[in-house]
């Protein structure tokens, strides 16, 4: 058996195509040790002293992936000038080269490209990539297939200029939202959140991966507010990573929303969450399906909740107690289920049980005399809340919709939700038997839905006024004037 | 400035201090700058005599009122130096004081405010800080000492 053997030559081609098409073959590829040197045999056959060689083995193009939304808005052009430039993002030392237009986050370095339909085409230049298109009437679709604005099937190569070698390239179109798609097709109706608005407030560890969770659902419009710069201890919590250390955490979290929902709108307002700028928060929460409240403070939180009351719309409220050992999701139907207010009258324990885990968070609740420490929790104990947070937003946002997840609205028909991650010591939790050893009992690692009643008598959701006014034989419309300040009263 | 709700809350929270034994204080109306303020003397068990002055913040009851002790003026510690010179102080339980100098009582916290709380808690609690603070003039102890770290109650 040698290389140069009819039979062997024609099971070497037939084998080399397998691997090329990622497909089982009748004959594999295998490196002999003892003849020091690739040959084909039989699949099946016993090979003692040889290496079976792998797709993954043979894999040693570059691939280069396109934008196909680009390249269809960029046809004419193509047509009109006979190629058109375009600018690559160069991953791993050149091993992926990916369209910048597909993303919005750019490589540390890039390489400039050009494509056009002409196989004789001088690329200009500086260019070191250059994609030719040619028509491919009669072959099978593959991931190297572009359908012209005409429907016309064109076939891609590619070659990048490498000193005086042209390496060739894989070339493969993404589609983005059909692809994405595919992935939530049956399970997520796939445009039916496309024209939802969520607003976010507060895009620390859980109000960040509440937003990117509903961006990878396919929310169409994103609107996020939170004054805080990403810091570098955030980082082992926070979607952000290190490289973003500085930037506005509504920056971050806008740009990672992007990478997972490539269309969505997305607008970032890095301002405090208080009675200052209580006019712009009202002026977009009025644009809301749902808001999203991840903050820790309680004034934000009671604010947020007053404007989502008075503007009618639903907002969910998540958060992790002292050092993660568990947190509680609210969600607040306003006039229908308990806001956020009848929860802090009714609950002030469990609504004081809150994570310090910024400066912020510290200074709310200590004197300057007595500082209070930032405390350490882990994302991993921050996760379950977020998820909660982002499941009970999306059935809000789907219950309008004809969607088969709204089977799930039956599950979730309780307002608060109570989740432990651990059974803290000083705490009620603290003597909850062990998970492996209870079924019936309450445990760590499971969601509890709670039902808490509306306070009809609430300062913001109910009549707490004629109520108050009430108790004391008072009619609030026919009230005496107060007295006139005389100037004295100070 | 002020909603309709803002107004008849303040009239009924008058009353409420009128009918419940806080007759003492009252919520006036300052009609030149349209302004509220709840003031009044507030007399310790030992007899004596402290005003307590709280300018009411626009947006009440949604915002914690400050609550500030303007007589005696200055408001003197165990050493005879001035409380307001602690500023925020957990051992005395004070927060940050009037540009007048006058040392502002720690009754809640941002933090623990909500809009269902009543000028008449506030005034009671109060009440319970002036005790506290006659205790460490009595002592020299902290008024911490006197008065747990204040929960919440509504």
């Amino acid at each position: 058996m040698s290389t140069s053997d009819p039979q062997q030559q024609q099971m070497i081609h037939e084998a080399m195509k397998s691997i090329a098409e990622r497909r089982p073959g009748r004959t594999k590829l295998v490196y002999d040790k003892t003849r020091r040197t690739i040959v084909a045999v039989a699949e099946g056959t016993q090979a003692p002293r040889a290496l079976n060689i792998t797709a993954d083995d043979a894999d040693m193009f570059a691939t280069l992936t396109l934008s196909t939304t680009w390249l269809r808005d960029h046809w004419d052009s193509l047509i009109r000038d006979g190629y058109a430039p375009l600018s690559l993002s160069s991953w791993d030392e050149g091993d992926a080269l990916t369209h910048a237009a597909l993303g919005v986050t750019p490589a540390a370095s890039s390489a400039a490209a050009c494509i056009t339909l002409d196989p004789a085409f001088q690329v200009p230049p500086g260019t070191t990539v250059a994609i030719v298109l040619q028509s491919d009437s009669g072959g099978q679709p593959n991931a190297a297939t572009f359908s012209s604005p005409s429907a016309t099937p064109y076939r891609a190569t590619a070659w990048r200029q490498d000193g005086d070698t042209r390496l060739a390239l894989d070339v493969c179109f993404a589609d983005v939202q059909p692809e994405l798609a595919t992935r939530r097709s049956g399970i997520l109706e796939t445009t039916v959140l496309k024209d939802k608005t969520v607003v976010l407030i507060g895009l620390g560890t859980g109000g960040g991966h509440a937003a990117i969770e509903l961006a990878k659902c396919g929310v169409g419009n994103f609107i996020l507010i939170d004054r805080d710069r990403l810091a570098v201890g955030n980082v082992v919590r926070h979607p952000g990573g290190i490289s973003q250390v500085g930037r506005y955490k509504v920056n971050v979290i806008r740009d990672l929303i992007l990478e997972k929902n490539p269309d969505a709108n997305v607008s970032a307002h890095p301002v405090a969450v208080d009675y200052d700028n209580q006019g712009d928060i009202k002026e977009l929460i009025a644009r809301a399906d749902v808001v999203v409240c991840g903050t820790d403070s309680r004034p934000s939180k009671l604010l947020v909740n007053q404007l989502c009351v008075e503007a009618g719309v639903i907002a969910v409220y998540g958060g992790a107690f002292r050092r993660a050992y568990g947190g509680q999701v609210l969600r607040v139907r306003p006039n229908q289920s308990a806001c956020h207010q009848c929860f802090v009258a009714a609950m002030p324990d469990q609504a004081s049980d809150v994570e310090v885990s910024t400066a912020a968070d510290a200074e709310g609740i200590a004197y300057s005399d007595q500082p209070v420490a930032i405390e350490p929790g882990l994302s991993l104990d921050v996760l379950p809340i977020a998820n909660m947070v982002a499941k009970l937003a999306l059935l809000e946002l789907l219950a309008d919709r004809d969607s088969s997840l709204n089977i799930l609205q039956r599950d979730f028909a309780a307002p608060w939700y109570l989740w432990l991650n651990r059974p803290e010591p000083g705490t009620e939790y603290a003597s909850w038997p062990p998970l492996s050893e209870s079924v019936d009992e309450m445990t760590i690692h499971r969601w509890y839905g709670i039902e808490l009643p509306r306070d009809e008598e609430c300062s913001v959701c109910g009549n707490f006024l004629a109520a108050l006014a009430g108790n004391y034989g008072l009619n609030v419309d026919s009230l005496p004037d107060l007295p006139v300040s005389t100037g004295k009263d100070r | 400035m002020w909603t309709s709700e803002q107004r008849q809350r303040l009239a009924v929270e008058h009353q409420i201090l009128q009918r419940e034994g806080f007759d003492q204080f009252s919520v006036y109306h300052h009609p030149s700058d349209d302004t509220y303020t709840a003031s009044g003397t507030a007399i310790s068990n030992s007899g004596r005599r402290y005003h307590l002055y709280i300018p009411i913040p626009t947006r009440y009851p949604f915002q914690r009122p400050p609550l500030y002790v303007t007589d005696p003026d200055p408001l003197r510690l165990f050493n005879g130096s001035p409380v307001s010179t602690l500023g925020v102080s957990h051992a005395m339980h004070t927060l940050t004081p009037h540009a007048a100098g006058w040392p502002q009582v720690c009754h809640w916290r941002d933090e623990r405010w909500h809009s269902n709380i009543l000028l008449q808690k506030v005034f009671l609690k109060a009440h319970i800080w002036l005790e506290a603070y006659e205790q460490h003039l009595a002592t020299g102890r902290s008024l911490a000492d006197f008065v747990p770290t204040m929960t919440e109650t509504v």
